[in-house]
């Protein structure tokens, strides 16, 4: 009798958790939706009233992002711009490291101001997010292979397995386009070890990152990337949050400086990337239009 | 058929902001199915080997040859000490490489992500179901094991006959617990791309960007599997209670 009383007390007190917190949800969600309408572009306000620009970028590796290890600060090209793009709003900038997975999240709740994190445009993301129309860099994947894997384009890799880190966008392409199966590992450290545990035959990842370490890294001497061309080269952007006018062309004015000013293709330099054949153009294009 | 069920569901829940659209994609609703499927799967698989992991460390641990009880629970130590993504990485990455190595000449190596992970998850849980079955197993009176003793039961017998079932009744909360600790702790095979259903999830928010609306979907799987895992349980205590024994 009275364990069929406790548990009916419990069956109660369950039932009675799970509406608050169904209830709970339905708050935060309601609060997301109103926030996101009451400021409807008041974030370039919020900046200059604050005095701080926050920014997620991404810190998976060199020459994008990484952290310096004697000094525990974030260096690479993503920092690099995110720094200047403050600097010429006249703030403060504060950056937040943030991943593939979380970081749309990150923009949409507000937690940071801007992306700058490898995003390159896609249907789908413009459609829940903004960004300037320029874009900063074009960026395409490359694969890295072992010199005597027999792999030289993009097409000798049907059927073969193919390792991407998880939040890739060349999954899609990699498996419908050319017929590789592909498998995502949590990141891109894990999926090049992968590679070197002869897991896959190939690893594809952002093309300037593969560049560098096999330009630079003698570990990876016995490995190569014979394909020239890089798989789907798409717009890098800052995204913003969307209906965000005023933001975002304010970036856009910053981003077209970049790009006249030469500062770019500098910054590039420096951190040991390659400028894309688009960025030199958009450099033409715009010191002829300022001349 | 034009508009059907699914349809009306997705375009409902579109008006309160959650996006699942993915849904009425046909490859993306497969590759969710099958994630689940996966899942099931792989849940199944680990729980039978950890539970005989576990019932033979048990059988070592409780052994009175030292040569037996020591390396099992240094084992039993090393394994459940250590967190299991570290071991799946570690087992994966490290002694899979070393074994494709040595295998390159034998026509490669067998293993793979599914297997790594199965033997990782199930020597992990099998080491937390052995400490279990031992508390069981201690918990046995001497005087029943007199008992079996005086009628002749031989030491392999008094443990398969009479500690072990006892131990099984003993232990059985704690050994749910467990299962349904190893049901959640299938998504780390998702880190070394065993296609389940986590992994199925991001291989679709990567395309889509709808986070919340997958995790939403993981957890009520996660949390129907694990409440029919808990029902299971209780069915089986009740089902192996012994009348004056323990209850």
């Amino acid at each position: 009798m009275s364990e069929h009383f406790t548990r009916n007390k419990l069956k109660q007190n369950s039932h009675r958790l799970w509406h608050s917190a169904l209830g709970r949800v339905v708050v935060v969600l309601a609060t997301a939706f109103g926030a996101s309408a009451a400021h409807a572009d008041s974030t370039l306000d919020r900046i200059h009233e604050r005095h701080q620009l926050v920014v997620g970028v991404i810190l998976s590796g060199p020459p994008f992002g990484s952290l310096n290890p004697a000094t525990q600060k974030p260096v690479g090209f993503n920092v690099d711009l995110a720094e200047n793009l403050a600097k010429r709003l006249g703030v403060d900038i504060q950056m937040i490291p943030v991943q593939p997975s979380n970081r749309v999240q990150f923009l949409q709740q507000g937690k940071v101001d801007a992306l700058i994190a490898n995003m390159e445009v896609t249907t789908e993301r413009a459609e829940i997010l903004a960004y300037p129309p320029t874009p900063f860099e074009q960026i395409g994947g490359a694969l890295i292979t072992r010199k005597d894997s027999g792999i030289k384009t993009w097409n000798d890799l049907r059927g073969k397995a193919v390792c991407v880190s998880q939040g890739s966008n060349y999954a899609k392409p990699l498996a419908e386009q050319y017929g590789a199966q592909v498998k995502a590992f949590r990141g891109q450290p894990e999926s090049l070890l992968a590679l070197r545990g002869n897991n896959c035959a190939a690893a594809v990842h952002v093309a300037p990152t593969l560049r560098l370490l096999v330009a630079r890294n003698p570990d990876w001497q016995d490995y190569s990337i014979p394909e020239s061309n890089d798989l789907i080269p798409s717009p890098s952007v800052i995204w913003v949050r969307k209906g965000e006018t005023d933001t975002q062309n304010a970036f856009e004015k910053i981003v077209e400086d970049w790009h006249r000013s030469g500062w770019l293709i500098d910054i590039e330099r420096k951190n040991g990337m390659q400028p894309s054949q688009a960025v030199l153009d958009l450099h033409a294009k715009f010191k002829a239009q300022s001349a | 058929m034009s508009q059907g069920l699914p349809e009306a569901a997705v375009a409902a829940l579109n008006k309160i902001g959650l996006n699942y659209s993915f849904v009425l994609a046909a490859d993306e609703r497969a590759s969710f199915i099958h994630g689940m499927l996966v899942t099931l799967e792989l849940s199944v698989v680990t729980a039978f080997f950890s539970l005989i992991a576990g019932v033979l460390l048990a059988a070592m641990l409780t052994s009175p040859r030292a040569a037996l009880a020591r390396p099992a629970r240094i084992f039993v130590e090393i394994t459940r000490n250590t967190p299991t993504l570290v071991q799946l990485f570690c087992a994966f990455l490290v002694l899979n490489m070393l074994l494709s190595q040595a295998l390159r000449e034998l026509g490669g190596n067998p293993l793979t992500p599914f297997i790594w992970s199965v033997i990782v998850i199930a020597l992990h849980k099998g080491a937390f179901h052995a400490e279990a079955l031992r508390a069981g197993i201690e918990a046995v009176p001497r005087a029943t094991l007199e008992a079996a003793q005086s009628l002749g039961y031989s030491r392999r017998q008094r443990l398969w006959e009479l500690q072990l079932p006892l131990a099984l009744r003993f232990a059985l909360p704690t050994l749910v617990n467990n299962m349904v600790d190893l049901v959640k702790m299938t998504t780390i095979a998702s880190a070394i791309a065993v296609g389940d259903v986590t992994y199925a999830s991001i291989m679709i928010w990567t395309q889509r960007d709808n986070v919340l609306e997958l995790m939403i979907l993981i957890l009520l799987f996660f949390g129907a599997l694990t409440f029919v895992i808990n029902r299971a349980g209780r069915w089986l205590e009740t089902r192996l209670r012994m009348p004056g024994y323990g209850h």
